[in-house]
């Protein structure tokens, strides 16, 4: 009779080696990485129209806006930027259409926890598909836990907010609260186009058109939603052991 | 040839038949109203609502919601007695990782009743979509509920076609459909990790979530999105589904299908596993049916009932559709379904596969509608039957209501967690698959 043990071992590592090593492929589908112009910054203006969220502009393409419904694909652009799209101030999303994105000069906001965070999840408004990429950090294929990484089940044990959604007037002063219920040094993760800057749903009655109106921000990941590699790029940001910092292509 | 079991009438039927049909549903603006008859095997849907004194359960109708503020989302009983407080849970907890209320009365341990809290999370999609091209509002559709994406879009489309009476060809009601069982393996794996994980099954939760990863990846190799995001829609991304591209899906389909074979079967001989969601909040038949829940858990409760069985369209009427269901009405019975329905999507995707040189391929998506008019999609979504009302003028949104699968069952819910202690929770409420989400809209 098989057990959990024969059925666990008869799987092997599944484990990415990331971020000691670069994603891997199948980790990252093709719209788990931002768009960038085929034919450079000049061939935006034609492209322009094709975007139903007013992502491109003539001069750049607004990863914080970007949706990845792929329909900049006929116009010339095509889902190729950096899986480490996550930037720490929302001008950099701007221009990860022209080129790496300069490490900022300051350190990272929690390097002064060390090697191990904590998390805590907040939805402001998502559709689900954003917190369950954050969940997915915890199966054995991410496996945050190697990293020091935690999920908790209070914001008072936590050290950085991931937060997804469209921040609705509902959940503002619950986010509020909950962002006051850390114990500093903390730090806030905008996780997907939503708390951005609206993402589909920019513009919406009602609805607050970034998550930085009503918490500070500390890191920004593009996507819709972002794959667990990014998000996990962008929490290991915030202590500085992310691939760039360490060194990495 | 099966014969539709469900219709579309214009107002509702007085006296006789109607008497005899359960009122399921009827949204917020009263804009059409859904009778289930399971015995008779009938599902009406009306599209003029009928009155609240016409016998509409009050629970069910609440033309004066606010759906973006805090309402309840099932009726509360009154309980009073020494020490009885209302517990709030949420809407921020990681235990229920969306933005959700749960108003418990308890003295402490017990549950004496519980009212599920909505309306944190409502992006206004109903309202935003009005006015914009239907490819457009498809966008916001999707993000109804991101893990129930497929189904929301086919509804929505197959209401938006038909309201502008667009042929659509049947290869792309077969892509439709691949994704919706696609997406219904990685939601029915995705909600037993769940369960295993509140039972702190620890080595289960890690394979069965490392299942529901793999499900996603092969979303993200053959649909290019590893949540369907704009899969279905002209200009999404493309959908590599050559031989070559279905020959190497069916194999990987393959061994997920063994994967998970293995992992159910060890799930079911975990005593430990077994015995904390056997009993669980349990639905009888008449609750199910008087409580107009769906999907799963309407099937756990006795009633066979299955849209993809019922309505006869592309692809399903030409496939087999294995039809499991339990009477156990519990935590346990409500999991069986989700595995037998598991298995069914492999067997239907291998079907499709097999077939899929037969199913004319090739042929260009729809481009949007045009008339105008109005019209029902009905699919059955992973936690139950789905419906959309649309009407389109020249090609854009006019109004769109729908009810989802999981606005259906808090209800059931909500009854069953009473006399539950607080650690039924997680159990109970994971084996429904409620999507607050798409509660909201």
């Amino acid at each position: 009779m098989p057990s959990w043990i024969q059925q666990s071992a008869s799987r092997g590592i599944l484990t990415s080696r990331y971020p000691k090593d670069a994603a891997a492929d199948e980790e990252v589908s093709p719209t788990g990485r931002p768009p960038l112009p085929v034919a450079g910054v000049a061939s935006l203006p034609a492209a322009r129209d094709s975007c139903p969220v007013g992502a491109i502009s003539d001069t750049a393409v607004d990863q914080g806006k970007c949706i990845r419904c792929a329909r900049c694909v006929a116009a010339g652009l095509t889902f190729t930027g950096p899986v480490e799209a996550a930037t720490r101030s929302r001008d950099d999303l701007l221009r990860i259409s022209s080129g790496p994105v300069p490490s900022p000069a300051a350190p990272p906001p929690l390097a002064r926890l060390g090697r191990s965070l904590h998390l805590f999840l907040v939805d402001v408004g998502s559709c689900n598909a954003c917190n369950l990429e954050v969940l997915a950090l915890a199966n054995p294929y991410y496996d945050v836990q190697r990293l020091g990484l935690f999920f908790t089940n209070s914001p008072r044990h936590a050290d950085v907010l991931l937060v997804v959604g469209v921040p609705t007037p509902e959940m503002a002063e619950p986010l509020r609260r909950a962002y006051e219920a850390l114990p500093g040094p903390k730090a806030v993760v905008a996780v997907g186009a939503c708390p951005i800057s609206g993402g589909a749903f920019a513009g919406a009655p009602g609805l607050v058109p970034g998550l930085a109106e009503i918490v500070p921000v500390d890191v920004f990941v593009p996507g819709c939603p972002p794959s667990p590699t990014a998000i996990l790029d962008a929490i290991l940001k915030l202590n500085g052991r992310d691939r760039a910092a360490r060194g990495g292509p | 040839m099966r014969r539709p079991s469900w219709r579309v009438e214009p107002s509702p039927a007085v006296g006789g038949e109607a008497t005899a049909r359960a009122l399921a549903y009827v949204p917020d603006d009263g804009r059409f109203a859904l009778y289930n008859d399971y015995a008779a095997g009938v599902s009406v849907l009306t599209l003029t609502a009928p009155s609240p004194d016409e016998g509409g359960p009050a629970a069910l109708w609440r033309a004066d919601t606010d759906r973006t503020r805090p309402h309840a989302l099932a009726p509360a009983t009154e309980v009073d007695g020494y020490g009885i407080f209302t517990f709030p849970y949420g809407p921020i907890s990681m235990g229920v990782p969306e933005a959700g209320r749960f108003d418990v009365r308890t003295y402490g341990e017990r549950v004496l009743n519980l009212v599920p809290v909505g309306g944190f999370k409502s992006r206004r999609i109903r309202e935003t979509v009005v006015g914009r091209p239907v490819a457009d509002a498809a966008l916001l559709v999707e993000r109804m509920a991101g893990n129930f994406s497929a189904s929301h879009v086919a509804a929505f489309l197959e209401a938006a076609e038909s309201a502008s009476a667009t042929e659509v060809p049947t290869a792309e009601r077969w892509v439709r459909g691949l994704a919706q069982e696609l997406q219904r393996i990685y939601n029915h794996v995705h909600v037993i990790a769940r369960v295993a994980e509140a039972a702190s099954q620890n080595v289960g939760l890690a394979q069965t979530h490392a299942l529901a990863e793999e499900v996603l990846r092969v979303q993200g190799a053959f649909f290019g999105h590893r949540w369907l995001f704009g899969a279905l829609l002209p200009g999404g991304p493309a959908r590599r589904l050559d031989a070559a591209d279905r020959h190497r899906l069916a194999e990987r389909l393959g061994h997920l299908a063994e994967e998970f074979e293995r992992l159910w079967l060890l799930f079911l001989e975990s005593r430990t596993f077994i015995d904390r969601i056997q009993g669980t909040c349990p639905v009888s038949r008449a609750e199910a049916v008087g409580g107009g829940a769906v999907g799963p858990t309407l099937r756990a409760s006795g009633v066979a009932w299955d849209d993809r069985l019922r309505i006869p369209v592309a692809p399903y009427n030409d496939l087999f559709v294995p039809l499991p269901h339990e009477t156990g009405g519990d935590a346990l019975a409500r999991l069986i379904i989700r595995a037998e329905e598991v298995r069914a999507s492999f067997l239907i995707l291998e079907q499709m596969l097999d077939r899929w040189a037969t199913a004319s391929t090739g042929a260009e998506p729809a481009g949007s509608p045009v008339a105008p008019g109005r019209g029902i999609g009905r699919v059955e979504a992973p936690s139950g039957d789905l419906v959309y009302d649309v009407r389109v003028t020249a090609g854009k949104v006019d109004a769109l209501q729908l009810r989802t699968p999981s606005r259906a069952n808090w209800t059931v819910f909500a009854a069953g967690m009473r006399d539950a202690v607080f650690t039924d929770f997680h159990f109970a409420f994971e084996s429904f698959g409620f999507v607050f989400a798409e509660t909201d809209g």
